[in-house]
């Protein structure tokens, strides 16, 4: 078995004595990428932000590369990159002057150009991030996150809100981040999503974890079930359409 | 890199962006350069010109001795007198002296200037003046008085046995608008300390961008030096606009040691910059921000001699304004800008800065939240 990098055991978040997650446990492997999937209301931020410190975390433990996250939130936000669900920047600011500052935040200094360059923003390095469309702004998010090159990368959501196109790319960035042995753990309530990019995915519901295995272990559990889809088989759907239409080509 | 090197680069990356990103903006430029100034004009012709006394005046000259028309054409050469052109009679004049257009009137009666049995000329000038100008009317009389008292020592040589002289206490060249400056001055540093941050930071908390900060290493300590050092910056930069506006525009008399201005400036606005950063980091949006702002900052102004000086108010309460955070900054300037203070002379005043600085980044400190 690979090494772990994350290990989340009963973890456990009460808002005004209701829990919101309720005793969720879960080990992410190094260089694979996590997904949690579930409906709105899971739990589902809500335990991404217990592992990023951003949310106290009200019973259980959790650790990254083997350091306690209640106990060193500093050592664990060096170790760790996050994209938030609704990622803003500060206006009338060069892009190219946020990943020098975030580069700073973390007491380095970066090739912000190079980094503009991985995210297909270079020609934008002199842009705001107000100008910038929705799926820029999330493949800058994600420069922005990672300028520190980081262990574990946290994405909430990263592809709600996009279009066929700026998701498409998204995914393959995930890729690309994966490929360089970061691990990624995201959230999504997208199936397909999770089911193309995800080498294992967690279901919450209620603030619970209900299932969690490769996406293929799933559905072959599922069918084990006796479950039967009315099946025709079609050789393609609307979105295969829409992009045989439109292209795959980027259009922000 | 070394540790230290580390912890400070963040703070010299923040300051490069955010004194940039302010000249981006131009609301932001315009609020914290040229509001000021539209202030400092508007004071600044206000007592400029009040600082030169002149009255008024109808001038009716009913004599023709050649006296009379000597003594016309003195008092029309005067600077102190503004003489009307148009109000050549005496009921012209009386209705402009009504309607306050004019503070008095002096005619030169029929047998003003007419030579006299002890052969030289004589006569007696009437001054005129409303009822409702009276104190314009004495002062005018008083000036006449003068006047005529240089015109008969000429002619009748005698040396009085006793006099008065009038001096000012203030050292020649002063004007008011010397003593206004310091206030202006105050006004625009409390204007970018307090209603800068108490708008920023609470729309950076509702966007989301401190709570992004957060989930970096960043430290709260590096964020609010890094703030206040950029702050500090802009905030000379306005000071020194206003400041080369005043002496351009104004004929500011700057006594004092530049350096020492400059020091008490960067301290005065690290020191209010608390009081926004306080507010702006504890408030989590504008509608909490705002009133609380407010609250703050116009009681400073109107305690502090932003408007009006200090010494006008009663004693007990010139004692209690005295340790109001504004008070010190505006003194210091004043006393450096009148007095050519020394940073050792501004001792009380910097004590008071430097104490309520630690008070105010502590309390700041305590109530910061990153969203």
């Amino acid at each position: 078995m690979t090494d772990v990098i994350l290990r989340a055991s009963k973890l456990k978040k009460l808002y005004g004595g209701k829990p919101v997650v309720d005793g969720v446990s879960f080990t992410v492997k190094k260089g694979e990428i996590f997904g949690i999937l579930g409906p709105n209301g899971a739990g589902k931020t809500t335990t991404l932000e217990m592992l990023e410190t951003m949310r106290p975390i009200d019973g259980g433990s959790a650790e990254i590369d083997g350091i306690d996250v209640a106990k060193n939130p500093q050592k664990i936000k060096a170790l760790i990159g996050v994209q938030p669900q609704t990622p803003s920047f500060e206006e009338k600011t060069k892009l190219i002057e946020l990943i020098d500052f975030f580069a700073a935040a973390y007491g380095e200094k970066v090739d912000a150009k190079a980094f503009l360059a991985d995210v297909q923003l270079l020609e934008k390095a002199n842009s705001y991030p107000e100008q910038l469309s929705g799926g820029q702004r999330q493949r800058f998010s994600i420069a922005a996150a990672l300028v520190h090159g980081p262990k574990v990368f946290f994405l909430d959501e990263p592809t709600t809100g996009l279009d066929p196109q700026a998701r498409r790319n998204l995914w393959d960035l995930i890729r690309e981040v994966q490929s360089r042995g970061v691990s990624v753990i995201m959230t999504t309530h997208y199936m397909d999503e999770a089911e193309l990019l995800c080498d294992r995915v967690a279901v919450m519901d209620k603030g619970k974890i209900i299932a969690l295995d490769t996406p293929k272990n799933l559905i072959k559990h599922l069918l084990k079930k006796g479950f039967k889809k009315d099946q025709h088989v079609e050789q393609a759907n609307l979105e295969d359409v829409f992009i045989d239409l439109t292209g795959k080509a980027l259009r922000d | 890199m070394d540790t230290l090197q580390r912890s400070l680069l963040p703070i010299w990356t923040f300051v490069r962006i955010d004194v940039k990103r302010l000249f981006r903006d131009k609301v932001a430029i315009f609020f914290v350069f040229f509001f000021p100034l539209v202030f400092l004009i508007i004071f600044g012709s206000i007592f400029n010109s009040s600082s030169d006394v002149s009255f008024r005046v109808s001038l009716i000259n009913q004599s023709q001795s050649d006296f009379a028309l000597d003594f016309e054409k003195k008092l029309r050469n005067n600077d102190v007198f503004n003489i009307d052109t148009e109000a050549t009679t005496l009921n012209a004049a009386k209705q402009k002296m009504n309607r306050g257009q004019l503070d008095a009137t002096i005619i030169l009666p029929a047998n003003f200037g007419q030579l006299g049995d002890q052969g030289y000329p004589t006569g007696q000038a009437r001054i005129l003046y409303d009822q409702s100008n009276e104190s314009a009317g004495s002062s005018l009389a008083a000036v006449m008085e003068s006047i005529f008292t240089g015109v008969n020592n000429e002619l009748v040589p005698y040396q009085a046995p006793f006099k008065a002289v009038a001096e000012s206490t203030a050292t020649k060249g002063l004007t008011q608008f010397d003593y206004t400056f310091s206030g202006l001055l105050g006004f625009t540093l409390i204007s970018l300390g307090i209603f800068g941050p108490t708008q920023v930071f609470p729309r950076l908390k509702q966007k989301g961008v401190l709570r992004r900060y957060r989930m970096t290493t960043l430290k709260v300590w590096q964020y609010f030096v890094a703030n206040v050092a950029s702050n500090a910056f802009i905030g000379l930069l306005a000071a020194s606009i206003m400041f080369l506006t005043a002496v351009v525009l104004f004929d500011l008399n700057m006594r004092g040691n530049y350096l020492v201005l400059a020091t008490v400036v960067v301290l005065g606005t690290i020191m209010l910059f608390g009081i926004g950063l306080a507010v702006g980091g504890w408030a989590k949006n504008e509608n909490q921000a705002a009133p609380l702002a407010q609250l703050t900052a116009l009681p400073m102004m109107f305690l502090s001699g932003v408007f009006f000086p200090t010494f006008l108010m009663p004693d007990l309460l010139q004692r209690i304004t005295a340790f109001i955070p504004l008070t010190p900054v505006i003194e210091a300037v004043r006393l450096v800008v009148t007095e050519n203070a020394s940073l050792l002379d501004l001792g009380p005043q910097l004590g008071i800065i430097i104490g309520w600085t630690v008070v105010i980044y502590l309390l700041a400190f305590r109530l910061f939240r990153w969203e």
